[in-house]
């Protein structure tokens, strides 16, 4: 596996041009459409909402490490627990 | 001083590149360049407290943002010694221009509190302001004050302006924007991430802090506005729970605006506008010649590289940058 290129992504073999895989170069499922608003927007609700009263949180180290662990975490658990498929749509 | 509007211009600077400039410029410079005025001077402005003794600049405005203090490192012509310095470091064309370009966003920006910044350092120590909101970080009202009139007045606004800035620039942030744009010009960087993360991970990184000054923004209000005591730091015309909003300039009223000597307000905007004009037109005058070195440095690096290899001694070779060395199109 490669890291992210430096230029646009090149279609994985098998796919009509112009279609990329549901993986990424880690073999990890990308996030699109609702799935990807979902965990934004839960990872921005539960932020704004504890930041209200614990202000500490309301820094530039945790405020980034919220939305990462939220969205790299979030998805790797519904699919261990089986409600989303680990394997995307290859 | 701006809290989330610091944020937000990254983004802003970022979807407003000239064209020649897209792709070539460097996130992660951009972001260092927002990020490092008050990295360099704000920890004393609130201070901190250490078994009942604080330890903090007795005049936290000055400190911040006069001379003699950092105020300095508010300024353009700081800004444009730290981008030289990396420049004659690296000789890497989109970590000095997006560093450059992000400190320039945060210099001008500030201007619009009652404090202001020194735009003319070293030549005039006189700070620009256009008191559109007071400062107001002091010894006992510390960060919460602060927070509370700013998200209580024009700041507000501010934050607003540049969120708005974002939205209708919101291509900017896409995965596809990410991929051709952003990645490029940090190629190195995020290939090391890449080492940690999955793409949606580092999509998530590239977008954090808009997402981190979009929720500080809501935040800080909804507390100022609904749920902070006032009487808990200082004592204000205030008989609500909550600070009031006040919109007004030089806003909120109830607080008094902290200020040092400064040119006429007037003329603060016109100054920025024109100190922004000429540093664009520097930058886009020395796009080319700074490329062109760029690529002289890179074979004259890669020559030596291989002369050291064949001589069998074990230099190191391609050492990456500060925001990776990846701009193969650096050439002009």
């Amino acid at each position: 596996m490669s890291p992210p290129s430096a230029s646009a992504p090149d279609p994985q073999p098998g796919l009509p041009v112009g279609v990329e895989s549901t993986l990424d170069f880690r073999g990890s499922r990308r996030l699109v459409g609702w799935e990807e608003w979902f965990w934004y927007l839960v990872a921005a609700v539960s932020y704004i909402l504890l930041g209200i009263w614990h202000k500490w949180l309301l820094n530039w180290f945790v405020g980034p490490a919220w939305l990462v662990a939220f969205v790299v975490v979030g998805p790797w658990l519904t699919d261990r627990i089986g409600l989303t498929s680990r394997r995307g749509d290859r | 001083m701006s809290w989330a509007a610091h944020q937000f211009e990254i983004y802003a600077v970022q979807s407003h590149l000239p064209k020649k400039m897209r792709g070539k410029v460097s996130f992660w410079a951009i972001f260092l360049g927002d990020f490092t005025p008050d990295f360099l001077s704000k920890f004393w402005v609130y201070g901190f407290t250490i078994n009942g003794t604080r330890y903090g600049s007795d005049v936290p405005h000055q400190w911040h943002r006069g001379f003699p203090g950092m105020g300095f490192t508010h300024t353009l012509f700081f800004g444009a010694v730290l981008a030289l310095l990396a420049w004659t470091w690296r000789k890497n064309r989109a970590f000095t221009i997006g560093f450059l370009l992000g400190y320039a966003a945060h210099a001008l920006t500030d201007i619009n509190d009652s404090v202001g910044v020194m735009l003319l350092f070293p030549l005039l120590t006189m700070n620009f302001t256009a008191q559109t909101w007071a400062y107001a970080a002091t010894i006992d009202g510390g960060k919460y004050l602060d927070a509370a009139a700013y998200y209580s007045s024009l700041g507000l606004a501010m934050d607003v302006f540049w969120l708005l800035v974002v939205l209708f620039s919101w291509r900017v942030l896409t995965r596809e924007h990410w991929r051709t744009q952003i990645v490029p010009a940090d190629a190195r960087i995020w290939a090391w991430l890449g080492r940690w993360l999955p793409e949606r991970g580092l999509l998530a990184l590239y977008r954090a802090t808009f997402f981190y000054g979009l929720c500080r923004m809501i935040s800080w209000s909804a507390w100022a506005r609904l749920f902070a005591d006032p009487e808990k730091y200082g004592e204000f015309d205030v008989t609500s729970r909550g600070f009031p909003m006040d919109l007004s300039w030089t806003g909120p009223y109830w607080l008094d605006a902290r200020s040092l000597g400064h040119v006429s307000p007037w003329i603060a905007y016109p100054a920025a506008l024109t100190v922004l004009a000429v540093l664009y037109a520097v930058i886009a005058r020395l796009w080319e010649p700074m490329g062109r070195r760029q690529a002289e440095h890179r074979a004259e690096r890669a020559v030596a590289t291989g002369s050291r290899g064949s001589s069998g001694n074990s230099g190191r070779s391609g050492d990456p940058g500060p925001s990776g060395d990846s701009d193969v199109s650096a050439q002009a």
